[in-house]
């Protein structure tokens, strides 16, 4: 699980000092499913940074299942990126030149996983989410739908706790967004926790939590009731 | 990701920028090879120069008649050698350690045979020279002491001459044939020595020809012996055996004009070899500067590189790569770079040599350990250059650089 207390994060330095996070309070415990919203400059991709250990809070507290994580320095970090958090961008970031399976290993490279398990692992996940006949395809030659799916098992394959999505759908059409909603909501019943930030309610409505931020602070957080 | 998966990785990034890597290699290219090609050169020049020098028998002295007073009243004098005869060669052999003495001479002539025409060297040996020497009779007989003594007009011809003068079916030995318009009897064939490229006709070889030295200097007035070399019988004292031969014949012959002294072909070879060294650090200090401004190229482009793949970076960085396992990618793509650029440096020395080998008239030797420091410091130049672009790459941000468009 875990939690931020009285996050705040500056970006400048002096009198030009802007405060993107006015001192966030946030608890998220193993398994939620939670919706990140807010208008553009309200601070979600901020906080969503923070989250995922590819930015540090100015001050306040981080921790990480009860572990401050706030003295971490840049290795760790990377560590901690590795083990605990998988990402899925809006634009999908995958490697142009390598195939899907190649991309889905691409973490497992950095953790120091043998190549045979990287294959073997890679295979499973992209099975899972039901691209095992475009293993060895290029992005350029895959759907949008199939490239976040690619993405997606990228996300999973070094069996994070939590998956961090910013704008998932954002660039798919309705169809394929609502497919992989789908596939983001399944994962959340097998356990992980997910994230998602975004400012569409149709996808927040996937959810059970919806926290909504407004100039650097959370304004308000409520369960979703189906 | 280890070193052998990030030298892949390279290599499919250098080989999806074909035309962006050669010419950034380039300057590593001509480089390494320049160096190649000029040590390999030099290298065969300088076996050729000692083979040529030694004569190919490295167990053989020459003895130099070196003249005392070069200059009187301001004008250069020349002193002859004294007269050395046969039977003061055969004292000189008396010295410990003279496995053999060689007198020769030499006459130059024009031979006419068959109605065709070729300007003859001929050697003057004596049987010393047979025992001595390796000649392979192919056809008739050797010269003899008895040839010597009673000056026949015998001479001896090589295959070459054979080839060249004679008619295939034609009898050589026996057969009479002009030189200077006097004729001499061919009374054998021996196995030409001259090496493979010189064994064409032209105006200044058309074979070899032995002759009794007694005759050539009858026929041609050269003296009787005017080339001394002394074999050693253990070729690692030759020159301490060739300066004893050398005051055997000094006291023998004593005069005041000059001595004899064994040459010590060494000297020749070093000077070469200080020329040749003076050339090879000339062109590698060129070589020098290629690789330097290649490095640059590299450093450029893999900064030019780092900016396009600014997304890359931070995606990978997202996913858990480390500053250092970044820097190491970049680094290891900095080093494939160049040292592809060095083996292709290789490769095309081997390739420029071998057909320099067709014209020059020796063969271009290529040093194993040139090639071997050329691998090495064109790596070396990989991450020299390749630093400063796979440090910038580490030194991204994540979030700047997935933000970056």
């Amino acid at each position: 699980m875990m939690k931020l207390s009285n996050i705040t994060k500056s970006y400048g330095a002096g009198s030009l000092v802007v405060p993107v996070l006015r001192g966030v309070d946030l608890e998220i415990g193993d398994g939620e499913f939670v919706a990140i919203m807010g208008p553009s400059g309200s601070g979600k991709s901020t906080l969503m940074n923070i989250i995922g250990f590819l930015d540090k809070q100015s001050d306040g507290v981080y921790s990480l299942n009860g572990e401050d994580v706030k003295e971490s320095n840049e290795k760790q970090l990377a560590r901690l990126r590795n083990e605990h958090i998988g990402f899925v961008f809006q634009q999908f970031f995958l490697l142009p030149r390598l195939n899907a399976q190649k991309n889905v290993e691409t973490p497992l490279i950095y953790s120091g996983v043998s190549k045979k398990e990287r294959i073997e692992r890679a295979r499973a996940l992209l099975q899972k989410v039901g691209l095992e006949d475009r293993m060895s395809h290029l992005p350029s030659e895959l759907s949008g739908g199939q490239k976040q799916r690619v993405a997606i098992a990228r996300a999973l394959v070094n069996n994070p706790s939590v998956i961090l999505a910013d704008e998932p759908t954002g660039a798919l059409d309705s169809k394929t967004g609502a497919q992989i909603m789908e596939l983001l909501t399944g994962l959340n019943r097998e356990g992980k926790t997910v994230i998602i930030v975004t400012h569409e309610e149709e996808i927040a409505a996937y959810t059970d939590r919806i926290i909504v931020l407004r100039d650097g602070m959370i304004v308000e957080d409520r369960k979703v009731t189906a | 990701m280890n070193i052998w998966e990030g030298f892949v990785v390279a290599l499919s990034s250098i080989w999806n920028h074909k035309v962006r890597s050669i010419l950034t290699m380039l300057g590593i290219i001509i480089g390494v090879s320049a160096v190649i090609i000029v040590v390999a050169i030099g290298d065969g020049a300088r076996k050729q120069l000692a083979d040529e020098m030694f004569n190919t028998d490295e167990n053989a002295v020459p003895l130099y008649f070196e003249q005392m007073e070069m200059e009187e009243n301001g004008e250069f004098i020349w002193v002859d050698p004294p007269a050395v005869s046969g039977d003061q060669l055969d004292q000189v052999k008396e010295v410990p350690g003279v496995k053999y003495v060689l007198g020769t001479n030499s006459g130059w002539g024009s031979m006419i045979h068959n109605e065709k025409n070729a300007d003859m060297e001929m050697l003057g040996v004596d049987n010393q020279y047979f025992i001595a020497k390796d000649i392979k009779l192919l056809e008739g007989r050797r010269l003899n002491t008895r040839d010597n003594d009673s000056y026949s007009r015998v001479v001896m011809i090589d295959s070459l001459t054979r080839e060249n003068m004679f008619k295939d079916d034609e009898e050589a030995v026996g057969a009479i044939i002009e030189i200077d318009n006097n004729p001499y009897k061919v009374v054998g064939v021996f196995e030409t020595t001259l090496p493979p490229e010189f064994q064409q006709l032209d105006d200044f070889s058309n074979g070899q020809m032995l002759m009794p030295r007694t005759l050539i200097s009858m026929m041609f007035g050269a003296p009787e012996i005017d080339t001394i070399s002394v074999i050693a019988d253990n070729p690692e004292t030759l020159f301490d055996t060739g300066n004893a031969a050398a005051d055997k014949l000094n006291e023998l012959t004593a005069t005041d004009g000059g001595m004899y002294i064994a040459q010590d072909m060494t000297e020749f070879v070093e000077e070469f070899d200080s020329f040749y060294l003076t050339i090879t650090l000339f062109i590698s200090s060129i070589a020098g500067i290629s690789l330097l401004v290649g490095g640059i190229g590299v450093m450029n482009i893999m900064l030019v590189s780092v900016t396009e793949r600014t997304r890359e970076i931070g995606l990978r960085k997202a996913l858990g790569a480390t500053r250092g396992q970044i820097l190491g990618q970049f680094l290891i793509e900095s080093v494939t770079l160049t040292s592809l650029g060095g083996m292709i440096g290789i490769g095309f020395a081997a390739l420029i040599t071998a057909v320099a080998a067709m014209f020059l008239p020796f063969t271009p030797i290529i040093n194993p350990i040139v090639v071997v420091i050329g691998i090495l410091f064109s790596s070396f130049t990989g991450i020299v250059f390749g630093i400063l672009p796979a440090n910038k790459a580490s030194k991204l941000s994540p979030i700047d650089a997935l933000r970056y468009e």
